[in-house]
């Protein structure tokens, strides 16, 4: 009689657990204001492509730098294979992660996102390490050909600081926390490993 | 009631808080930023990985459910024991395998602490839990497990 009365609490309670976290859940995501942030600028790959990949990424993240260098890889060796659009995802922890979000998206309205992003991420080990980083930026932007005038309205330009807080809260209603953040048509992948695994398959799905 | 009783009781108590809202985090998050964190510390095959980011948030949850409900309390203790162990284990051998993960991910988004940190936080715990498991009789002092233990005896 004890025993069945314990039992039966266990299961009740383990019960109401997984509701109220299935709640909580569900909550979340009802209530969350949804911000899609428009981004055209800052896609690349075929628009028929396949695999479409939506990456939210922190330009000061190292293992954003790694994915970068994967995925460029990986579309030069199956073109028209992936259409890849990037998010502003500055995590916190990186004190130049808001700053090199503002040079990146004065770059795309230039129209000169993808040389900046791939320079940048070249050498991110060496601007990462600095404490000003504005030298450093000044010269990548120089060596893509972006206008100094421009680009110096731009980065005090409100709506550059706007654009990348939607992408970042259109991230965190999405359940992003860390970098680099994948959604592989649709799936979320967190991290090079995952993003690896995922890819391969889909891409052996498609040559079946 | 004596101070030393009303010390296990509130230690158990914060314990299991610590391992709800812990696993709460991991939980209402999408798995796959718990998978990531388990993936840094590169220890699984891909499916144990899977498994362990889908399962061991839940784990985690209930542990500090039944132990703040001081439900099956022996079982619980032995089981957040083994926990704390596990935790210590992992973040010790990226330590020694000098990988390069920066935070333990503990507690997903809310707190961040660095490897050596987490190792002597965890290694508290688990001498914690230690004197819970040992001390079981005052433990069980405003627990379920008292009175289903008292109903028994009348």
């Amino acid at each position: 009689m004890r025993k069945s009365s314990k039992l039966n609490l266990t299961l009740g309670i383990i019960v109401f657990g997984v509701l109220v976290i299935a709640g909580v859940k569900y909550l979340g995501k009802v209530l969350m204001p949804s911000h899609v942030a428009s981004a055209a600028m800052r896609v690349k790959g075929s628009p028929d492509a396949p695999i479409r990949v939506t990456e939210f990424i922190d330009l000061e993240c190292p293992a954003c730098a790694q994915g970068a260098k994967y995925l460029a890889q990986f579309m030069a060796d199956h073109p028209g294979s992936v259409r890849l659009e990037l998010k502003y995802f500055p995590l916190k922890m990186h004190r130049h992660g808001l700053e090199v979000a503002r040079y990146a998206e004065c770059a795309a309205r230039q129209g000169k996102f993808w040389p900046f992003h791939d320079l940048l991420l070249e050498r991110q080990a060496n601007w990462s390490r600095l404490m000003d980083t504005a030298p450093a930026f000044a010269l990548i932007s120089g060596e893509v050909g972006l206008d100094p005038q421009r680009l110096k309205a731009c980065l005090k330009d409100a709506s550059v600081d706007a654009f990348i807080t939607q992408n970042r809260l259109e991230g965190e209603n999405r359940g992003v926390k860390s970098t680099p953040t994948y959604y592989v048509n649709g799936k979320m992948v967190v991290g090079i490993n995952s993003l690896q695994s995922e890819l391969t398959q889909l891409l052996n799905a498609s040559q079946k | 009631m004596p101070l030393k009783s009303n010390l296990f009781i509130l230690l158990r108590l914060l314990v299991g808080t610590l391992l709800i809202v812990s696993g709460l985090e991991k939980l209402v998050s999408p798995y796959q930023n718990f998978l990531y964190v388990i993936q840094n510390y590169a220890l699984l095959p891909p499916l144990l990985e899977e498994l362990g980011a889908r399962a061991w948030p839940w784990a985690e949850f209930f542990l500090g459910v039944f132990l703040v409900l001081g439900f099956w309390l022996r079982w619980v203790l032995r089981g957040v024991m083994a926990t704390f162990a596990v935790f210590i284990f992992v973040v010790a051998q990226a330590l020694v395998r000098h990988l390069p993960v920066n935070e333990c991910g503990c507690f997903g988004d809310l707190i961040s602490f660095p490897l050596p940190v987490v190792i002597t936080f965890d290694t508290a715990l688990l001498a914690v839990t230690g004197v819970l498991y040992y001390r079981l009789r005052e433990t069980i002092r405003f627990s379920l497990d008292q009175y289903f233990n008292d109903n028994a005896r009348t």
